[in-house]
């Protein structure tokens, strides 16, 4: 490990940024208990790997990279435990169109944050990385391990179908 | 400001204008195909003009932006709700959450509740709407509130002659932690309306590049959290009505005459 390793402890990139990462698993598992576990796996993985790291690494997208990661192996792990036809996901929520014409706007809230949970895994985190941590597209494509520009066509497709959602009833 | 709003990276321009021309092209599949960019906000100034002079002229695509533009404002407020949520403690992680000092100074608008952190004024409240409710607020952005009065010296001697008119502009460093991307885009812009004038929220919307997010600017304002220093209350509706203001309109109105300011807005 050299010196510039040495200089930046493991607690000093807890203290960095932890709350950061926990926003982070917030939003893209959008409920306290997942967001927990995702945030407390994050800086367990981190921790083991931390003396390996290159000192010239960039911590905060590693960071990204690992938290997204487990994420994602979680969900593909959640996805195979469960029956192939609720697996299908995106199609789930645009199905509910017995919604009544329009919603307050508390309610409205509540459903945007169940939509974007059915929302393809990659679409949901290229979306929060755009729009809760100010992320470009060269970055997001860095955590998905994608180009640019499938990264930003990622945030575009997960809008879109927000809109195609929502846009008549808010 | 401390945390002035800066795109995340350089818009692409993707000329619009000359793709909507081609002969073969329907101009609103351009626009459409461009509105998620354009309320994420990727889209190079040229091409954000020509969205805005073609959704003047068809209602279908003014209303589809609009549409997106409301789709972008309730992700804004989803933002929000997780801004300060607690984090978690395991034995290995402690946690520090940021330490904002407060205390609260008399006003000709009655008590103002304040708040300070090493960065800047992070919180004011008017009195009425009570302690708990700022205490509540200040967790909620994810600080912890420690009562201590002199910490609030400078910023209340500034109010203070900003009340008796001895001062126009503030000199105090603002914390926006747990402030989303767009509402600090909003607040940053509304920061730069001098004293005793008046803009308009299509004004501000104009200003920070989302010309047709002038409701979404309106509910910016509305979580400014360091109003007079941030002055949302020289911000008002378009058809010179006062619009809102959080603390009471009442208040929106004595701010507006202590700084001499007039509808309707010239």
């Amino acid at each position: 490990m050299t010196d510039s390793a040495t200089l930046m402890s493991f607690d000093t990139l807890v203290d960095m940024h932890q709350r950061e990462i926990y926003r982070y698993a917030l939003h893209l598992t959008r409920n306290q208990a997942d967001a927990d576990d995702l945030y407390q796996d994050t800086f367990l993985k981190a921790y083991k790997a931390f003396d390996r790291l290159d000192a010239s690494a960039n911590y905060r997208a590693w960071l990204y990279r690992i938290a997204t990661n487990t994420f994602l192996s979680a969900k593909r792990k959640a996805n195979r435990e469960r029956p192939l036809d609720v697996a299908a996901d995106g199609e789930l929520a645009a199905v509910q169109e017995d919604q009544p014409a329009s919603l307050d706007a508390r309610d409205l809230l509540v459903e945007v944050e169940r939509f974007i949970q059915t929302l393809p895994e990659k679409q949901r985190v290229a979306l929060v990385l755009r729009k809760y941590q100010e992320f470009d597209y060269r970055q997001i494509g860095e955590v998905l391990k994608c180009s640019d520009e499938a990264a930003r066509a990622n945030v575009y497709e997960a809008l879109r179908k927000l809109r195609a959602c929502f846009g008549d009833r808010v | 400001m401390t945390a002035p709003y800066e795109p995340t990276h350089t818009p692409r321009e993707e000329h619009l204008a000359r793709k909507a021309a081609e002969p073969d092209v329907d101009p609103c599949d351009i626009a459409l195909e461009a509105m998620p960019g354009y309320v994420i906000g990727d889209m190079a100034a040229a091409d954000q003009a020509w969205i805005d002079s073609h959704a003047e002229q068809c209602n279908y695509c003014k209303n589809e932006l609009q549409w997106f533009e409301r789709i972008d404002d309730l992700l804004e407020h989803l933002g929000d709700a997780s801004a300060g949520a607690d984090i978690p403690t395991a034995p290995r992680l402690r946690v520090h959450k940021k330490v904002a000092r407060y205390g609260s100074m008399p006003s000709p608008l009655g008590d103002l509740l304040i708040a300070v952190s090493d960065d800047g004024i992070c919180e004011i409240s008017f009195g009425r709407s009570g302690t708990d409710k700022f205490l509540a607020l200040l967790d909620r952005r994810g600080f912890e509130a420690v009562a201590d009065q002199q910490a609030i010296e400078s910023a209340s001697a500034q109010l203070r002659e900003y009340f008796s008119g001895r001062r126009h502009v503030f000199d105090l460093q603002v914390d926006l932690t747990g402030v989303t991307p767009f509402t600090k885009a909003v607040l940053t812009a509304t920061s730069e309306v001098p004293f005793g004038r008046l803009l308009t929220y299509r004004d501000i919307a104009r200003s920070i590049g989302k010309p047709n997010a002038t409701r979404a600017v309106g509910n910016a304002l509305g979580r400014n959290p360091v109003p007079v220093i941030v002055p949302c209350h020289r911000v008002v509706r378009s058809d010179n009505s006062l619009g809102g203001y959080t603390g009471g309109l009442d208040i929106k109105e004595r701010l507006l005459s202590i700084e001499g300011a007039t509808l309707p807005v010239v």
